[in-house]
């Protein structure tokens, strides 16, 4: 093993041993999880740290630097998407949905509705989020474990997901604010370092992106092909293939020319020569000039998939489970907003450095163009750049250690967020909730583990953004008419989150699964983009869906609609929330 | 959340909701927040569109590599930070200050009811 393997390693254990300990021993001495005891008294910064700490995931520590590598200025739009997020949550969800003393969607739903049916629905839609948003985590953890070691990924993921099951399961690692709020910090740290020693060697070489060329092999680099590809080579390149080109053997060189599209099958090797042209996989933009341009590559409809995924990430944010159940740890509606500002900072900090990772993953590890595996670009860039030295090592194993820091405090927090409701809404019978919950950790975090072991070959972040449609077509028309419009009821709410729910999960199912092929519509036309973002469509639909079925039973509207509203509204100063704790006692 | 009974006609709640300021509050609340969601949307929205539509000015060079739509990517964040620290602005000026002389004209007309 080699020694960034073995420093990498000693990293992750560290972080993993770290979290799990902190949390346990804070958990301990607490009793209580922070949703029950410290919901009054967590500072806001304190807080902003924490909901970044639990929201930044492998999708933003990995995904997003091998989208920008690949797409360039157009993958900007997840990195702005997953911020701007918090700003709409921010001001249609977040005040208001802490004043309602609900921490999660079916509380809230209980409070505003009070109707069983429509509890059961959301409680699946919760589990359903969170399994999607589990599996690119998993397969995060995996992938980092065996890009450093050579082990196959399912090990990295199995070994982490029963982890993470078993730290939550026992009680370490609740959302325990502290602990999300170094794992912030953390992760941070272990884009900084990187980052400037990058920027400082490659102001150096006085690289500039403004030519109209590809990116080209710094040293000769041997690529083995892991998933299928169809290569765009923009010049003639000259490469040794091993394996199967175009459906055909070929061992030997072989001359690409300029222009020319070639399939390359699972296995295969192919070797350049320093300084040839870097084939990219197709669809992307082929050089730097226009890499930096946007809409540049030769996908169909760019613009219907970015309307998309904005839709899909602004709107999404304010469905998962693990962010609105963070916002409750805020000390009213006023330190919620607070916080809100700081989370944006804290986000788009962290989001810059990333993009700098995707810029320089361009110059020193253009490979991955070539496998496609550009979820692995952050990970390789360190020794890239500084070599397999000791600082080359040392800054390999902090960033693998970061990207652990990310998936487990993502990982944590959705499998946390998902045992609660698993364990008061889907276990049967009696027994204290200290009793169901390790049950249900194990019952829910076990399908997404095995589901995880096998590849599904999308980016990280590409596979993120399938989640938050899903949130977005379901949990956002809940909350903001649940919020904004009095004349919601419940039979409504029920059938505009299960259209909603049905028309994007479906799209997604579909596209991840390949059933596109089957199609009777030519493929490659809107109907593939629309299956891969189908915010646009599901979002709209769902809306409609909530509003015509809630106009059509308007007898079913809550009599104390009214007054909801009005609690939700009414600033704390107003006093109406203070006066209704007192009441209580 | 209490049971419909404690919410029943003439509670301190039906007298908040009925009072003119409550009322303006609640407008200035609501003519802000969806105008301002519209703005943002159409914003991000309007900056793709460009991109697609205008791109000969996308490219127009600034200085070296750093293009117009580079800028104006990176500027989302900016953006989007900014938008916020405005909205919280306004949420701290115009509802918690009034809805604090709100809840003392209530108090003080409720104590007066009581006693």
């Amino acid at each position: 093993m080699s020694l960034t393997a073995i420093i990498s390693l000693v990293a992750i254990v560290l972080v993993a041993v770290a979290s799990a300990v902190i949390g346990s021993v804070v958990h301990r001495t607490r009793l209580t999880s922070d949703f029950l005891v410290a919901s009054r008294s967590v500072p806001s910064r304190l807080n902003a740290g924490a909901i970044s700490g639990e929201y930044l995931s492998a999708a933003s520590f990995l995904g997003i630097a091998g989208l920008i590598l690949v797409q360039g200025v157009d993958a900007l739009w997840y990195a702005v998407g997953y911020t701007a997020g918090y700003l709409f949550l921010l001001l249609l969800v977040a005040a208001p949905l802490r004043r309602s003393g609900a921490y999660t969607v079916p509380d809230f739903t209980d409070a505003r509705l009070a109707s069983p049916p429509l509890r059961r629905v959301c409680t699946a839609v919760v589990i359903l989020i969170c399994w999607l948003y589990l599996l690119p985590q998993i397969q995060g953890a995996g992938l980092t474990l065996g890009i450093i070691t050579g082990l196959p990924d399912w090990i990295g993921s199995a070994a982490a997901g029963v982890i993470v099951v078993a730290t939550v399961a026992l009680g370490g690692m609740r959302s325990v604010t502290f602990v999300q709020a170094f794992q912030y910090w953390f992760k941070l740290t272990a884009l900084t370092v990187p980052v400037i020693i990058g920027l400082a060697v490659w102001f150096g070489d006085s690289h500039t992106f403004a030519r109209d060329e590809p990116p080209e092999f710094r040293e000769p680099t041997t690529v083995s092909v892991e998933t299928p590809v169809t290569l765009e080579a923009p010049r003639s390149v000259d490469v040794t293939v091993r394996g199967t080109v175009d459906g055909q053997p070929v061992d030997g060189p072989v001359s690409w020319t300029a222009g020319s599209a070639h399939r390359v099958a699972t296995g295969t090797e192919l070797s350049f020569a320093a300084g040839e042209p870097v084939p990219v996989t197709s669809g992307a933009p082929t050089d730097d000039e226009s890499w930096l341009r946007p809409f540049t590559g030769s996908e169909q409809h760019q613009l219907l998939a970015t309307y998309s995924l904005i839709l899909a990430t602004f709107l999404g944010t304010m469905g998962l489970p693990h962010v609105l159940g963070r916002f409750y740890t805020n000390s009213d509606g006023r330190a919620a907003r607070r916080s809100a500002v700081v989370v944006l900072a804290m986000l788009g900090s962290f989001y810059v450095l990333v993009t700098l990772m995707g810029v320089l993953s361009r110059v020193y590890t253009p490979q991955l163009l070539v496998t496609g595996r550009t979820d692995a670009a952050v990970l390789l860039l360190p020794t890239a750049i500084l070599g397999s030295g000791l600082v080359g090592s040392l800054v390999a194993g902090l960033v693998a250690a970061g990207a652990w820091a990310a998936f487990l405090s993502t990982a944590s927090g959705l499998l946390v967020s998902l045992a609660s409701v698993v364990s008061t809404d889907v276990l049967p019978g009696k027994g204290g909730l200290a009793r169901r919950f390790p049950v249900a950790t194990v019952l829910a975090g076990l399908p997404p583990t095995v589901v995880a072991l096998v590849p599904t070959g999308l980016n990280f972040a590409e596979a993120v953004v399938l989640v938050f449609a899903v949130a977005a077509s379901t949990f956002c028309p809940l909350l903001v008419l649940g919020i904004w419009w009095r004349g919601l009821t419940d039979v409504g709410a029920i059938a505009g989150v299960v259209v909603g729910g049905v028309t994007s999960a479906g799209a997604v199912t579909a596209a991840i699964s390949g059933l596109q092929a089957y199609l009777p519509v030519a493929t490659g036309g809107w109907v593939e983009v629309l299956l891969y973002r189908p915010a646009i469509v599901s979002v709209p639909l769902a809306f409609l869906t909530m509003v015509a079925v809630s106009g059509i039973t308007r007898t079913r509207r809550p009599a104390d609609a009214g007054q909801v509203l009005l609690r939700l509204h009414a600033p704390e100063r107003l006093g109406l929330m203070r006066d209704r704790l007192d009441d209580r006692g | 959340m209490s049971s419909p009974a404690e919410r029943s006609a003439g509670t301190i709640y039906e007298q908040v909701q009925a009072s003119p300021e409550f009322r303006a509050f609640r407008g200035r609340l609501r003519r802000y927040v969806f105008p301002m969601t519209a703005i943002f949307l159409a914003w991000y929205l309007a900056y793709v569109g460009l991109a697609s539509y205008a791109p000969e000015f996308m490219s127009i060079r600034v200085a070296g590599t750093i293009t117009v739509g580079l800028l104006i990517g990176l500027a989302q964040f900016v953006s989007t930070f900014v938008i916020t620290t405005l909205y919280v602005r306004f949420a701290e000026r115009e509802l918690d200050g009034p809805a604090a002389e709100l809840r003392a004209r209530v108090e003080s007309g409720h104590q007066e009811v009581g006693a």
